[in-house]
């Protein structure tokens, strides 16, 4: 699935945009608050749903070769965060949804 | 009336749409998109477009496309002085639209053979359903010669000049500095993507080294990330000053920490960063005492094919 679709979907807040960011190709969700999970997954093509919204969110990110960061429950992120998703190449995008509402939406045009 | 788009008007297809392989417009539209009903007048049409920056907006009938306004349709409403006009008095009625399966080489001819800067887009109810611009159009263009691009890089791989691949390097981390933490495992990986190594070997590396990074500030006194790295393998050795593992069998024991709420909150501490470092590695050895410090050492081999898919 595009990223387009997604970021569309969940009614995102683009904090930053890779070149062409709309068409990163998303294979699969994962949503957790703990770094030590996503550094644990072994999926490709992830999409990274989280409502802690810190710079190590953005390397847990990058760590695990994804492309675009989630933060939810309409949290803001901070200067260092775009500077480091801007460094890395990651898409971040925040959401006023919580963290479940977001992976239902998502559940929802997967489907699709 | 709405022309819908027909495989044979678009036969010949310009250069560029060999990169778009099987692309469906489908999957490079924008969906969000302003349409009106025909009873808008021109005025809203033109309020609605100046609003939301847009040149052009579809004119839909219980979502079935009857016509498109653009900004030409509002200016020549404009000198006749009739702005309080329906749209369906101004309106193009012929209006060209694509079928949202289409491959996006149709979208590519379409936009070459009329001189529409924009197609609605459909789908198998003809409904609207998108609408297609250039900047669409551009934007998968980029997105699939990068991805070509690295798919080319990768398969180029193994053909690196892998002698260049030498680097020893140590990193010295502070207790509690989450700001750096991190810093070291992104520059190592980004070395690594520039020799061309395979992108899973890169993540069991970039893993390793964060996991031990992040140790090092959370729980240590401090300590030193050293990288020797070869065309054979990763050696990633980590020393801290202390406090010293307890009991080095529970500390590789999944969901065992010691982490307190702080690193809790900052979203480590689970107890899975060293059974995860041992995890990606080839090989992993840990020494402990309490009281002096902890050293750990990982090798990721790259010479060996990658079987540390799982």
């Amino acid at each position: 699935m595009k990223l387009i679709r997604i970021a569309e979907a969940l009614e995102t807040r683009i904090a930053y945009g890779p070149a062409a960011w709309e068409q990163i190709n998303i294979k699969s969700i994962f949503s957790s608050d703990l770094m030590s999970d996503i550094l644990m997954s072994d999926l490709d093509n992830m999409l990274i749903v989280t409502s802690l919204s810190t710079e190590q969110s953005i390397r847990s990110t990058g760590m695990v070769n994804s492309e675009a960061v989630v933060i939810t429950n309409n949290k803001a992120v901070t200067d260092g965060m775009v500077v480091l998703a801007e460094e890395l190449e990651i898409a971040l995008f925040c959401v006023k949804f919580p963290t479940y509402e977001t992976c239902v939406r998502l559940g929802r045009i997967m489907k699709t | 009336m709405t022309n819908m788009g027909q495989k044979g008007s678009f036969q010949s297809l310009p250069q560029g749409c060999e990169l778009i392989g099987d692309l469906k417009i489908s999957e490079v539209m924008t969906r969000n998109v302003l349409a009106v009903p025909r009873n808008t007048t021109i005025r809203e049409a033109q309020s609605i477009m100046k609003e939301n920056s847009i040149t052009g907006v579809p004119v839909v009938d219980s979502r079935v496309v009857v016509g498109i306004v653009s900004m030409n349709d509002i200016m020549n409403a404009l000198e006749s002085g009739r702005m309080d006009d329906p749209v369906t008095d101004w309106m193009t009625f012929e209006v060209q639209a694509l079928a949202e399966e289409m491959p996006l080489s149709f979208a590519i001819s379409a936009f070459s053979k009329y001189p529409f800067r924009r197609f609605p887009v459909v789908n198998k109810r003809n409904e609207l359903a998108g609408i297609i611009t250039f900047r669409n159009i551009n934007l998968a263009l980029i997105r699939e010669l990068s991805r070509q691009l690295q798919e080319k890089n990768n398969l180029n791989e193994h053909s690196v000049d892998m002698s260049s691949l030498e680097l020893v390097k140590e990193y010295l981390l502070s207790r509690y500095d989450f700001e750096n933490g991190g810093k070291a495992s992104s520059e190592i990986k980004k070395f690594l993507k520039g020799h061309g190594i395979p992108s899973r070997l890169i993540r069991r590396v970039a893993i390793a080294s964060y996991e031990l990074e992040i140790n090092l500030v959370a729980h240590s006194d401090g300590g030193m990330l050293g990288f020797d790295i070869n065309a054979d393998r990763v050696v990633i050795t980590s020393h801290d000053h202390g406090p010293g593992i307890a009991d080095v069998d529970q500390a590789l024991t999944e969901g065992f920490s010691t982490a307190n709420e702080w690193i809790r909150s900052l979203g480590f501490g689970a107890g899975i960063g060293l059974p995860n470092i041992k995890r990606v590695s080839d090989e992993f050895i840990i020494q402990s005492t309490l009281g002096l410090g902890t050293m750990i050492r990982a090798v990721i081999n790259i010479h060996t094919k990658d079987q540390h898919n799982n």
